[in-house]
């Protein structure tokens, strides 16, 4: 039964003209039990993404989903789900250093919305946690919605376990946060902003969140590290926060002469894609953050967005 | 309700109130705590007296002192029988561990003086601006030892039994880690703390704790100045033990079974500074003819106090004062003695920080810690900040909040983000970029003022191989950096960190901005 309800807004969606996605199966990407190795749905045949624009985050982000068949092709009914958005920094929603709350509050929403049996949103911020969940507004805008399905954690570093990086140059292994790998569905929703050493810094450089250890020492080669530690997990969708953006001084910010308004939000299962499209909004191209070209060589997604399918809402 | 009863209620209330005090003097989504995390001190005679005395400043923040002296003036001494937390765990402990202690050395009475000696030791050199009080409060040590010892250790031990059943089998887990989650979100601190000093810190407690081996409450009868400022102002109050003489048959059923050793051997006769107003005696004695009301029997008995030993201990405490201001730091002073954000002057400082640690507690990633020596033997358990064990947050103004005697200023945080903690320098021989290993940049990226006081500047140079390169080398911009250390805590080299913070150009202000 939850497959028919799955297909029937699967078909919708398809009919809004998203049936571009190749190679997933009719009910939406296998779960992840279901999964052999690095079945990556890799970007390199007909990759699409939906970009909205020019409206309220949630109508955006609602949007951009429904451009890609809907929150019900990523998460079905009694889904674990883990949400990671970025809540590195001890900074308001205006300085543009987290993921705008509303953003995940939406995601957080929809997933709900799509049966699932738990939300967990969780990250592991540079700055003391309590603070960065709070001022970030992303603690409340969950906890807003009642739902006691949602929740909002703080990393337990307990759960930090070790995974080899396969075509690992730099790092032959490093912890990853369990509850991630362990989820039955992960969204990974960024914020597109500036960073002084990866030049920008989106879904791909999200990952951090999910580290143990001591991240400083990933910072050495950090562009091919990046690259090299998406090898290891694929969120199942990625929603790229580009409310406002962090032009300079990233990726903490804090000025607000920094901060310009995008009205933008994308969403895809590629994350290279959705960098590319994401750098646009900066004025440069994919080719341009040397992490996201390590990604897209890796065969980790498209990075020319000539070969994208870009679906605007 | 018997007395006996209604007094350790009231010992128990107090000391859950402290206990919830304690465990709130802690950042949970406020940037304003909403409790006066900081009450007991400022109810503390001793510590307000001596701050005030050695500050030469009238402290607004401990007015509540006053009502303690008043009513003891009134009551007597009975905050230390029925109020003191310090007390309590006393009473508990003798109660728990000495019960049955067959005291065999028996103590003198007259080591009772000894916390009058402490007391005028401490106001002599209080009033030469040297403030040694916090060495002997009771409420100091109490604060001081359940922040840097008893709770660092609790945590420690509860999270390595819950660890334990973490890795056991889901049947176990599933049953622990909900009380674990319980545990976690009421008890346990967010992050394990560690604290400097925190071994010495909790072997003295058990010393004092331990002290009960030889005399029921030794410490408050011997040693504790706080009993010794209230047993001087509680002497005359009119609440006091009376022995109706007519019905007392002297059989010393009291005497024996005093606490604090009040009753003298002419057994009517109280010494009333050292009555703490517990009313065992009440309830013991077979002729009840015991009251605490009602018309006088004997005259108290007078303080056990002599003008030498008095003026013997406060000559030694004037006299040691010009000692520690000959003290070499004084010209010289430590570079990494990094003070709160909001600290005085070191001198007014000193005088006023009571040494509770209670800024410790609430510093938000355990960046301030207790001071050896780098302030002096004067300075000891002061709070500094240690960047390499964590780091001032730049939107906290937490330590100026909880400060009972405003050694550290309550600041506002417009205010709090300007003042300047020290300035960081950068190790060139050790930085990553700067010896040509790899660029790295974590510094300025946790840099935390809006306009980066770390910048970044791509410089061409011979990498260790030889070829040349470009490399993002961080500069330190002084006039923006405020010191709060967060690139030294998150510099990724292990040890000692290629960027550093050393108290050169703090902000420090005078007791005059802080009234």
């Amino acid at each position: 039964m939850t497959i028919r309800i799955d297909r029937r807004t699967f078909l919708k969606g398809a009919a809004a003209g998203t049936l571009a996605v190749a190679g997933w199966p009719l009910v939406g990407p296998p779960r992840r039990e279901e999964r052999g190795g690095e079945a990556f749905a890799s970007g390199t045949g007909g990759t699409s993404i939906a970009v909205a624009g020019g409206g309220k985050p949630e109508t955006m982000v609602r949007g951009a989903v429904a451009a890609l068949g809907g929150m019900s092709r990523f998460v079905h009914r009694g889904d674990m789900v883990v949400v990671k958005p970025n809540i590195g920094w001890d900074r308001t929603p205006e300085q543009a250093a987290n993921t705008n709350p509303e953003v995940v509050r939406t995601v957080v929403r929809m997933c709900l919305e799509s049966g699932a049996k738990s939300v967990r949103v969780v990250d592991r911020p540079c700055n003391d946690p309590r603070r960065c969940y709070k001022r970030s507004g992303i603690k409340d805008a969950v906890e807003s919605l009642g739902a006691p399905e949602a929740v909002v954690e703080y990393a337990d570093p307990r759960k930090f376990v070790e995974k080899e990086i396969r075509n690992g140059k730099a790092l032959g292994k490093w912890t990853f946060y369990k509850d991630v790998l362990d989820a039955d569905r992960t969204i990974n929703v960024p914020i597109a902003k500036h960073h002084n050493a990866s030049r920008l810094t989106m879904s791909l450089k999200n990952i951090m969140g999910i580290l143990g250890g001591n991240r400083g020492n990933i910072h050495h080669d950090l562009d091919r590290n990046i690259a090299e530690l998406n090898t290891v997990m694929r969120f199942d969708l990625i929603v790229l926060d580009a409310v406002r953006i962090l032009t300079a001084n990233g990726p903490q910010g804090g000025r607000l002469q920094d901060v310009r308004p995008a009205d933008t939000v994308i969403a895809g299962t590629d994350p290279v894609a959705v960098d590319s499209y994401g750098a646009t909004l900066f004025g440069i191209a994919g080719h341009d953050v040397p992490h996201v070209l390590y990604a897209s060589r890796l065969g980790l997604g498209e990075i020319d967005l000539k070969k994208v399918r870009v679906l605007k809402v | 309700m018997r007395v006996r009863t209604l007094r350790r209620v009231s010992q128990w209330s107090v000391f859950a109130l402290f206990v919830f005090l304690f465990l709130n003097t802690e950042y949970k989504d406020n940037d304003v705590l909403p409790y006066a995390v900081n009450s007991f001190l400022r109810l503390d005679p001793l510590m307000a007296g001596a701050a005030s005395l050695a500050g030469r400043a009238v402290i607004a923040l401990v007015w509540p002192a006053l009502v303690t002296l008043v009513l003891t003036a009134v009551l007597g001494r009975f905050f230390c029988g029925w109020v003191c937390p310090m007390g309590a765990v006393i009473d508990a402990s003798d109660a728990a561990f000495f019960r049955k202690a067959k005291r065999k050395a028996s103590i003198p009475p007259s080591w009772r003086r000894g916390k009058f000696l402490v007391l005028f030791f401490l106001a002599a050199s209080s009033l030469f601006t040297l403030q040694w009080a916090f060495l002997f409060d009771p409420i100091s040590i109490l604060i001081r030892t359940f922040t840097v010892s008893v709770y660092p250790a609790l945590n420690l031990v509860l999270h390595g039994i819950f660890d334990a059943f973490f890795r056991m089998p889901e049947s176990v887990s599933r049953v622990s880690e909900p009380v674990y989650g319980f545990l976690k979100s009421r008890l346990l601190a967010f992050e394990q703390p560690v604290f400097r000093t925190s071994a010495f810190v909790g072997i003295l407690f058990l010393g004092i704790l331990a002290a009960g081996a030889f005399q029921r409450r030794f410490w408050c009868r011997n040693l504790c100045p706080l009993g010794a400022l209230l047993a001087l102002a509680g002497r005359f109050g009119i609440f006091r033990r009376r022995v109706d003489v007519s019905g007392c048959t002297d059989c010393g059923v009291c005497a024996a079974d005093c606490r604090m050793g009040a009753i003298g051997a002419d057994v009517a006769v109280t010494d009333h500074g050292e009555c703490i107003q517990c009313m065992d005696c009440r309830a013991v004695c077979p002729e009840e003819v015991i009251r605490f009301s009602g018309s006088e029997g004997r005259a108290g008995a007078p303080v056990d106090l002599s003008r030498r030993g008095v003026l013997a201990s406060a000559a030694l405490g004037a006299v040691t004062v010009p000692f520690f201001r000959v003290e070499a730091h004084g010209k010289a002073p430590s570079p990494s003695l990094i003070r709160p954000p909001g600290a005085l002057a070191e001198r007014e400082f000193l005088a006023r920080c009571t040494r509770c640690g209670e800024c410790m507690r609430v510093c938000i990633a355990n960046g301030l810690q207790p001071t050896w020596f780098e302030a002096g033997l004067e300075g000891l358990w002061s709070p500094v900040l240690m960047p390499r064990i964590g780091y001032c947050e730049y939107n906290c103004t937490l330590c100026g909040q909880v400060c009972p005697t405003g050694a550290i200023r309550r600041l506002p945080i417009e205010e709090k983000r300007k003042v300047r903690l020290g300035l960081a320098w950068i190790d060139r021989s050790r930085c990553l970029p700067w010896k040509g290993e790899s660029d790295c940049i974590v510094c300025e990226e946790h840099c935390p003022t809006g306009s980066k006081a770390i910048l970044l500047r791509e410089e061409r140079a011979q990498a260790r191989g030889g070829e040349w390169r470009t490399f993002k080398r961080p500069y330190i911009e002084e006039s923006l950096c405020v010191g709060c250390g967060i690139c030294e805590t998150k510099c990724p080299l292990s040890d000692r960190a290629a960027v550093l913070v050393t108290a050169r150009g703090e902000t420090r202000a005078t007791g005059e901005l802080a009234r």
